[in-house]
């Protein structure tokens, strides 16, 4: 291998990308888009749900004559960013409205509602606990689960004012991780999945160019070997990869002053070696295109895995345990690992090696493929 | 020298003579192909093809399309591995790296970068064969005259129209100054006059000693070649020089002249076949 034929092969490359503008528009701001998109879009929090309150509580008047109305505290500890409170005074009216789909769920305050409260707390042997009733359509689980996750903290919220504490309690003390939010835990996933999808992406196409062009024909039969131009390719969307991290990091912090708490450096190397693997799998499909417009076939099989199992998006734990080892199969999911434990949890080379592993071993692997297909094509 | 002792003094002189001539003899050639044959899967593109071209001929292959022209070039420049039989180019046994350097290869899907300027396919190309940078600059310039694309050096490849991309691929084969030139039919969509001279460059070429192993189907540019090869069905089914094979096939035009000797092979092998 020699390192000029190397060198030409990789500033040929490079060339070729930086001239053309929708390509440089492709690798640089495409992924900051769609970070802004995802980021801004698909951070997972449901907001401005419609619910309707039906508070038939009748309070609780005490033995020195003042009522209390328990129902309405906790009322006005909703979260009124989450739900869109409607009042109403007839659950059968409510509940049309929930079965004609203007609202999600009717929250239903029995009558004796503080009394049950009040009396409960006081003398454990009271045979009726307080109720809040919550009927909705629970067809979309997301919604759902905000409804009562906001009604539980309004609930425990007003339990904490007025005194009663609660016989069991959690307690969160986050060792890593303190107020991060979705974007936080997003954007190392998405580095990963924007440098795994456009480096495969681009050298395919560019790969089948080179085939149908008659140019890798070129190339092979002048001094370059098979090995130097896959590594001239290696080292060029290596670099372009880190490039593109660094750039989308970057915007990344500035914008949404997203939480870093380790060394950067190592997240650019994942990537750079994950950029590395996928360059080499691009070649490697590429030998499977005729023409361009095949190798856009494969765009589906390139997005979906990654997009799916890589836990760029939603942990590797909520994906069904049968489909989990897959994830296993998608480099992405080691470079999100790594960026993650990098950039939320400050981890360094002696804790993330595993990740860096996998990461050096799958490069290896499509690379020796990437150089046994191209001498494969001469037989 | 192994020979048993009792051997006569004439055998072992007979023996060397031999020897030696084969060896000099392939050395010679500029092409040597021994039953080069090859296959993909079950159709046979070339076949038992034994071709010998001379340093400093310009060497033409014609036939139809599919006759195994192209597939022959691709062996001779290591782009595909034979299947069977051997060939040496310049005296080098092929595939092999170590004559890459001496050969210049135009394939026939131009072979150029669209997304780059003429001058970075040119100097891509011209730093793969590890060209310095003044000799570079000096070649490049030759050449783009050569070709008239001296104002269109800074021009993206994919702005150019598709006679001026062949004159491209031709300046970029040619960029390391090759002993030997494969040239996989160079003038497909190259206008008349530009044909011309591409010709003439050529003949310039072979006065400086340059081999030329051509294809084309455009069979009256043919005649400028020293000797022309017909292939038909991944073999060669005539060979001389072109008035040669005007004279022994009664034609006019070198077109005849193909289908006679086309008729005939086709005759020979119902015959063995029987």
């Amino acid at each position: 291998m020699k390192f000029y034929r190397v060198m030409a092969v990789s500033r040929k490359v490079f060339r070729d990308v930086a001239n053309d503008k929708r390509s440089l528009a492709m690798l640089f701001l495409a992924p900051i888009f769609a970070m802004c998109v995802f980021g801004l879009a698909f951070s997972g929090d449901v907001e401005d749900v419609n619910v309707i309150i039906v508070n038939q509580d009748q309070g609780y008047t005490s033995p020195m004559g003042d009522t209390t109305y328990l129902s309405e505290t906790i009322i006005s500890n909703l979260d009124t960013k989450v739900l869109n409170i409607k009042n109403m005074g007839n659950v059968d009216e409510a509940r049309q409205q929930v079965i004609d789909g203007k609202a999600s769920a009717v929250i239903i305050f029995p009558e004796n509602f503080t009394q049950n409260a009040l009396l409960k707390t006081q003398d454990p042997s009271y045979p009726d606990s307080a109720e809040i009733i919550i009927q909705g359509d629970d067809s979309i689980t997301n919604i759902k689960n905000s409804i009562l996750q906001t009604v539980n903290q309004a609930l425990s919220d007003t339990m904490t004012a007025e005194g009663v504490e609660p016989a069991l309690k959690i307690t969160s003390d986050p060792i890593y991780g303190k107020d991060a939010e979705f974007i936080d835990f997003f954007v190392p996933g998405i580095l990963a999945f924007v440098v795994y999808l456009l480096t495969t992406i681009l050298t395919l196409i560019t790969f089948v160019g080179e085939r149908v062009n008659g140019t890798l024909e070129r190339v092979l039969a002048s001094p370059v070997t098979e090995g130097e131009v896959i590594t001239g390719y290696a080292l060029t969307f290596g670099v372009l990869g880190v490039v593109q991290v660094a750039l989308l990091l970057a915007v990344a912090i500035l914008a949404f002053n997203i939480i870093v708490v380790g060394n950067v450096l190592l997240a650019f190397l994942a990537v750079a070696i994950l950029a590395i693997s996928c360059q080499a799998l691009g070649i490697l499909l590429s030998s499977l295109a005729k023409r361009p417009e095949q190798a856009i076939q494969f765009f589906p099989f390139v997005i979906l895995p990654a997009f799916l199992l890589s836990g760029v998006f939603w942990p590797i734990q909520a994906i069904p345990a049968w489909l989990r080892p897959f994830s296993y199969l998608v480099p992405p999911t080691y470079a999100a690992d790594a960026c993650r434990a990098v950039m939320l949890k400050g981890w360094g080379l002696t804790k993330i090696w595993p990740d860096l592993l996998a990461l050096v071993i799958f490069a290896l692997l499509f690379l020796g493929l990437a150089v046994w297909s191209l001498k494969r094509g001469k037989n | 020298m192994t020979k048993p002792i009792n051997a006569s003094f004439q055998e072992i002189i007979k023996l060397d003579v031999g020897k030696v001539k084969n060896v000099t003899l392939e050395n010679e050639y500029a092409i040597f192909t021994n039953h080069l044959t090859k296959k993909f899967k079950d159709f046979t593109a070339v076949n038992d093809l034994n071709l010998k071209v001379e340093k400093g001929e310009i060497y033409g292959l014609l036939g139809p399309n599919g006759a195994g022209k192209t597939t022959v070039i691709k062996m001779l420049t290591s782009i595909l591995n034979p299947s069977a039989g051997d060939a040496q180019v310049l005296g080098e046994k092929i595939p092999d790296g170590k004559v890459a350097p001496k050969i210049g290869y135009m394939p026939q899907e131009t072979g150029v970068y669209l997304g780059l300027t003429v001058d970075q396919n040119l100097k891509f190309y011209g730093r793969v064969f590890n060209l310095k940078k003044d000799e570079m600059e000096k070649r490049e310039d030759e050449l783009l005259r050569f070709v008239d694309l001296l104002d269109w050096k800074n021009e993206m490849v994919e702005n150019l129209s598709g006679g001026m991309k062949h004159r491209v691929s031709l300046a970029c084969t040619l960029i390391h100054q090759p002993e030997l030139l494969f040239l996989d039919e160079p003038t497909v969509g190259v206008d008349p006059e530009l044909r011309v001279s591409f010709w003439d460059y050529f003949n310039q070429l072979r006065k400086k000693g340059v081999t030329i192993l051509i294809t084309t189907h455009y069979m009256d540019e043919a005649r400028h070649c020293d000797r022309i090869g017909f292939m038909q069905r991944g073999s060669l089914i005539a060979e001389d020089e072109p008035l040669k094979l005007l004279e022994e096939s009664g034609e006019d035009s070198l077109e005849d002249a193909f289908l006679v000797f086309s008729k005939r092979d086709k005759n020979r092998r119902k015959r063995v076949v029987s």
